[in-house]
């Protein structure tokens, strides 16, 4: 299992896609978050707090996931992969587990990073910021939500092997279909997979007037969520013929 | 000692029987050549033995164990399928350094397949910039990082050039010189005759012949004889009444299983004037052909 991690990790490293992708990820949410301190005055804790929930890693490593497990099957390396390592179960989890990682290595890179740029510049402007504590709840939030959703992301590359449209349905799901969702029946939006339980597990305080759920709770749903997809995944794998 | 073994497989997709009891073995230190046209259903057989496709019965093993049985199954077995596929943006060197993480083999290992394969210098070269000659080293590489004993190689010389093929042949021999059961399949007789010890030839996902070359292939069916006449048909007619077989050619009969003797009695009992008459050894293609029902 450690030998197929390594390698996974191998894998997610040795491609520019990556590398891009996390850049972005960074760049994206300091420009957020340097913007929004720049130009907002009295910022309160509140606001502070939900502007370093809102990095971009999280996004970003759902994607990664689908692109990690579906390019399986785009670049027809599931072959290979499964010749090395034949054990189809192993292998998906090992992945699943690898995206995690990866997802909570690049939440720690961003949401540090947003952190430490964003109370720099609260702090030389004489503004509001907010204690290590405070920072410290944030982080873990956001490693969680990222962590999940790279495990997620894998789960859905394994089960949608076009890796166009696994990408294209999630975004689509995430952006459109979840928050309509959650704006048409709400009991039932904030139980979703990539938007209201990940709300939930960052303590977002409300939607249209909806709490979400309570983060511990969110935090089960989530893992269900992974559980679920991966069951589902992992089936498919199993009995697939690698013609 | 049989190092590979399948045994009365059969791989059914869909209404489509691919494989139809097929059993043979593979020795080592021998190059077997699995043969068959196109289709025949030799890449579902491979895929069988490596795990790839679920045998719908049968079993294709490896010592007795299923290849997803072994320990570290790339220590034991190199696979280099018809379809190798890279992630484009990775280099050959990163490539191969992931199956080495996988397969638990020692990083160093990497730049000596990469040497053996002769491509050390694009090592560090993005895949997608590789020529077809230059992935099928790459994947010949990624099959020897484990140093395995057994070698499945599905049409290896697709995409080679001559220099390429010739290599490809050098390999397989010194290959199976240092004791590895070496399986190559090809639906090209000719690529790999010249470095094959065995031959297992199928066609319509059936056994067609197996053994030696020459026993296989090797003109077992007598002589061939090649005759031109006035009369072709009642010549064909007379030699098919007494037995032999006949192919119409475009310059006359293609008589096999007769010396030039017989074909030219018998069409002077039928009083047919013989216009041109001359033996043919049957070559191996033709051979193949006509083991395989391959009609062309």
């Amino acid at each position: 299992m450690s030998a197929l991690l390594r390698a996974e990790l191998l894998k997610l490293r040795t491609t520019r896609t990556f590398v891009t992708l996390v850049a972005a990820a960074l760049v994206l949410s300091l420009l957020v978050v340097v913007l929004t301190t720049l130009l907002t005055d009295d910022l309160s804790e509140d606001d502070l707090r939900s502007l370093f929930t809102a990095d971009f890693s999280s996004l970003f490593i759902l994607l990664l996931g689908v692109m990690g497990m579906a390019g399986e099957w785009r670049h027809r390396t599931i072959t290979s992969t499964v010749l090395a390592a034949p054990n189809r179960l192993a292998l998906l989890a090992t992945k699943t587990l690898s995206y995690a990682v990866a997802g909570a290595v690049l939440s720690l890179v961003v949401t540090v990073a947003i952190m430490a740029v964003g109370t720099l510049i609260q702090s030389a402007g004489g503004e509001t910021t907010i204690g290590i504590a405070d920072l410290a709840d944030v982080l873990w939030r956001n490693l969680a939500v990222a962590a999940l959703l790279g495990a997620f992301g894998v789960c859905i590359g394994g089960l949608v092997r076009n890796q166009v449209a696994a990408m294209i349905g999630l975004l689509v799901f995430a952006f459109a279909l979840e928050p309509a969702i959650m704006g048409v029946a709400p009991d039932v939006g904030r139980f979703g997979p990539t938007s209201g339980a990940p709300n939930g597990v960052l303590a977002v305080e409300s939607f249209g007037g909806e709490d979400f759920l309570a983060p511990g709770i969110a935090l089960l749903v989530m893992a269900a969520w992974v559980g679920v997809a991966f069951a589902a995944a992992a089936a498919l794998l199993q009995r697939r013929d690698l013609v | 000692m049989a190092v590979v073994e399948i045994k009365d497989l059969h791989k059914r997709f869909g209404s489509v029987n691919a494989v139809k009891g097929l059993s043979f073995e593979v020795e080592a230190g021998r190059v077997t050549g699995f043969l068959g046209p196109n289709g025949a259903g030799k890449s579902t057989t491979l895929r069988a033995l490596l795990g790839l496709v679920r045998p719908s019965a049968g079993t294709a093993t490896f010592g007795g164990r299923r290849y997803e049985e072994l320990d570290r199954p790339s220590a034991h077995v190199g696979a280099v399928l018809e379809d190798a596929a890279f992630h484009p943006g990775r280099t050959a060197r990163n490539h191969l350094r992931v199956l080495a993480a996988t397969g638990e083999h020692p990083a160093g290992r990497v730049d000596e397949v990469l040497s053996i394969v002769g491509i050390a210098d694009a090592a560090d070269r993005r895949v997608k910039g590789y020529s077809m000659g230059m992935r099928q080293r790459l994947a010949i590489a990624a099959a020897l990082l484990g140093d395995p004993q057994v070698l499945i190689l599905d049409e290896p010389t697709n995409g080679l050039d001559p220099p390429g093929i010739s290599w490809m042949r050098d390999l397989l021999r010194h290959q199976a010189a240092s004791g590895r059961a070496v399986l190559v399949s090809s639906h090209l007789l000719a690529e790999v005759a010249q470095s094959v010890d065995d031959v297992v030839v199928i066609s319509n996902g059936e056994l067609r012949g197996r053994g030696t070359l020459d026993q296989v292939l090797g003109g077992d069916d007598g002589p061939a004889t090649e005759v031109k006449v006035q009369d072709p048909e009642r010549l064909a007619s007379a030699l098919e009444g007494r037995g032999h077989h006949v192919e119409r050619t475009a310059d006359g009969l293609l008589v096999l299983g007769a010396t030039p003797e017989q074909v030219g009695g018998i069409a002077a009992e039928e009083q047919v004037v013989v216009l041109g008459l001359a033996p043919r050894a049957r070559s191996l293609e033709a051979a193949f052909f006509a083991l395989t029902g391959d009609g062309r």
